[in-house]
């Protein structure tokens, strides 16, 4: 059986290219009936996200080349095969075995530890194995990727520290609050990014928010969309201290809110801490408030380089992560080596066995009447003898599998594989 | 017979104390009218007991350190009051009620028992002394480690990360808590610890207990602990200045460790 990973990602193509190659729900039942029919997979699996298209299929023999995977890709999506040839990339056996580890484990994604993609696979091996394209070697391989991923995230701190401005002051917000649950945002100014920013807090747990615009209408849209109030514009600093984090996005040239504004809402709110997120150009808070006692204030540069160190602290995390899925892709190789040689085992256990029985029962007349005790001494005897007998070969067999067929002496596990066939005239069913 | 009245009258003050070690865990609010009333009749009381004292000294009960600190505490009672009457200023009995009750009971411990009613009452005078000190002690330990917890993460926060801690910290909001609430079991203990020494100590040792330099610095600890407390909850003090709160009246607490621990290897 052969394993492989064939496609295209965010490294190799450009979104122009992705956008166009992106499989539907609805295609997947026909394109992994291709892959098996036309293609020649005898299990296949298509994983299609914005940022990656992967074929995952197994082959009785050699592999598809590239090519016949970008024409697979072109015919399904209508594109010219020849436009995706140089996007395309091929992983076979351990490579690929590597490389689907890599992307559970979320290192091989554009942000790195993110955990989307584990979703994305698991999703991907629900369809495939609904539209009965899952056997028994894709089952092993791609359960065994979402136990790898799950130890990587336990091990390593891959997915801790936030990766976007968004998330970053999520974070920093639940450093300095503890729980979100039950505090006040104000969103001063409704730009798209303090939308997004509330969504973050409101998806932690923040359930009032005010927002307050220079222009009514916007607000009020923003306040539908959060189910918040609106505030006006004029009187927010003064309704400031109702607050625990301030986002604060507006176009105003100079600073809305001044070190005196945010004292007098601490002394207000009797020295409960306030976060201020001011993601404005020009910044609409004034720096030094964060000198304030209870006084936290980010701007957008402090929200990006919490998000660079978080990303330079994840690609440390990943050599940790990668280390890992090299000790896991060799343990499963092991384990899926010693599965080809199983049949094998198995046959040569039969083969003796029958010839035990055989044996037996062409000398049962010579040996006159036995007592059951002297019946069961022999069948003991004669069982100790093949097991005896095949307690070598077996081993062997064993021991060159789970060393990958690099055994002492050995050809390989195929060639011992054989040899063993010959030599017990181990019947053909077997294989 | 002035220290009955006395001794009514601390008793009575004694429920303002409750009041106060409630509202410090956020039950206490309804009781304050009662507790207020408790108050009031027992500074009538005290009124009661200061008259006949003067009746039976043929002077003013100002002649050593208990009449005078019985004297004080009523006065303060009697200020309290006429303040509350014309401005309705609640938040000054969170210092005033357990103040005004340690004057008049040290002023009460005048009138000495003058033996204990069994070895086994006098055990457990001091084995409660030791053993809520104890647990102020490690609430305080406790409040003070959270103190520096919450240094390093507000340092890591208003430097916007610059200097990465080496621990994951807790939020600043759970480590306020987590010191709040230490500050809070911290005050409880300690009184009670203090109450139990000057009872022991005033049965144990008569008149001299107030030349005691444990005891002395035992009571100082606890009337730090006591203004910071008062400080804490009528200037909302929180984050960095409880901390550092929490610090010095462990600090303070250290010092009269080290009285104790002193007189022990002294007098051995």
């Amino acid at each position: 059986m052969k394993l492989v990973v064939a496609g295209l990602n965010h490294r190799t193509a450009p979104v122009e290219v992705r956008e166009n190659l992106a499989f539907r729900v609805e295609d997947l039942a026909p394109a992994l009936a291709m892959l098996r029919s036309g293609v020649g997979a005898r299990e296949a699996m298509i994983l299609s996200t914005c940022n990656r298209v992967e074929v995952t299929a197994t082959f009785d023999t050699a592999g598809p080349s590239e090519e016949t995977i970008a024409a697979f890709l072109a015919e399904t999506h209508g594109v010219a095969a020849g436009s995706l040839a140089a996007h395309i990339y091929s992983y076979e056996e351990r490579q690929a075995i590597r490389h689907l580890f890599r992307v559970a484990s979320s290192l091989d994604s554009m942000v790195i530890g993110e955990p989307q993609i584990l979703g994305q696979l698991k999703q991907a091996y629900a369809q495939a194995r609904e539209h009965g394209a899952i056997g028994g070697y894709l089952d092993t391989v791609l359960t065994r990727a979402f136990s790898v991923a799950k130890r990587v995230r336990t091990e390593t701190e891959i997915g801790q520290n936030a990766v976007s401005v968004g998330y970053a002051a999520v974070e920093l917000a639940k450093q300095i609050f503890g729980s979100l649950h039950k505090k006040t945002v104000l969103i001063a100014g409704a730009g798209k990014m303090s939308e997004s920013t509330a969504k973050h807090l409101e998806r932690a747990g923040v359930t009032d928010i005010l927002i307050t615009n220079r222009t009514a209408e916007r607000a009020d849209q923003i306040a539908q969309v959060f189910r918040g109030r609106v505030i006006p514009y004029e009187d927010f600093p003064v309704r400031l201290d109702e607050a625990d984090i301030v986002i604060a996005s507006s176009a105003a040239p100079g600073y809305l809110l001044t070190c005196e504004q945010i004292k007098r809402a601490i002394e207000i709110r009797r020295n409960r801490p306030m976060f201020f997120i001011d993601i404005a150009v020009p910044r609409n808070i004034d720096p030094a408030a964060n000198d304030i006692e209870h006084a936290f204030v980010y701007d957008i540069d402090d929200l990006q380089r919490v998000v660079n160190e978080n990303l330079e602290g994840r690609s440390e995390v990943a050599k940790r992560a990668e280390a890992i899925v090299e000790e896991e892709v060799e343990r499963l190789l092991a384990r899926l080596r010693a599965r080809d040689v199983t049949p094998t085992i198995v046959g040569l256990q039969e083969q003796l066995e029958a010839v035990r029985s055989a044996e037996l029962a062409r000398f049962k007349g010579k040996l006159g009447t036995l007592t059951r005790e002297q019946e069961d001494a022999i069948e003991a005897m004669t069982r100790g003898i093949i097991n005896k007998i095949a307690h070598g070969p077996i081993s062997e067999l064993r021991r060159t599998a789970e060393g990958g067929g690099q055994g002492e002496g050995s050809g390989g596990s195929s060639e011992l594989v054989n040899l063993v066939r010959r030599v017990f005239r181990v019947p053909e069913r077997n294989r | 017979m002035s220290i009955v009245w006395l001794r009514t009258a601390v008793a009575l003050y004694s429920l303002g104390l409750i009041y106060v070690l409630l509202f410090l865990f956020g039950k206490g609010a309804r009781l304050f009218i009662p507790a207020h009333i408790a108050f009031a009749t027992g500074a009538v009381f005290h009124l009661v007991a200061l008259v006949e004292l003067h009746q039976e000294l043929g002077s003013w009960p100002l002649n050593n350190f208990y009449e005078t600190s019985s004297v004080c505490a009523f006065l303060i009672a009697v200020f309290f009051l006429a303040i509350y009457t014309y401005y309705r200023i609640e938040v000054f009995a969170i210092c005033l009620f357990p103040l005004v009750f340690f004057m008049s009971l040290i002023g009460a411990t005048e009138f000495a028992v003058p033996n204990w009613a069994g070895l086994g009452v006098r055990n457990a005078y001091l084995m409660a002394h030791i053993a809520t000190a104890l647990v102020g002690y490690a609430a305080l330990i406790l409040g003070a480690l959270a103190s520096v917890f919450y240094f390093l993460q507000e340092r890591h926060l208003k430097r916007k990360g610059q200097t990465p801690p080496r621990l994951k910290l807790p939020p600043l909001g759970t480590l306020d808590q987590v010191i709040s609430q230490a500050m809070n079991v911290g005050f409880v203990a300690i009184t009670l610890a203090t109450i139990s020494g000057v009872i022991w100590a005033s049965v144990n040792e008569g008149m001299r207990w107030i030349f005691n330099a444990e005891i002395g610095f035992f009571l100082f600890t606890w009337a730090f602990y006591l203004a910071m407390m008062f400080l804490r909850i009528s200037a909302g003090w929180r984050g960095r200045r409880l901390a550092w709160m929490a610090v010095s009246v462990l600090g303070c607490s250290m010092l009269t460790w080290a009285a104790h621990v002193t007189r022990s290897v002294l007098t051995r």
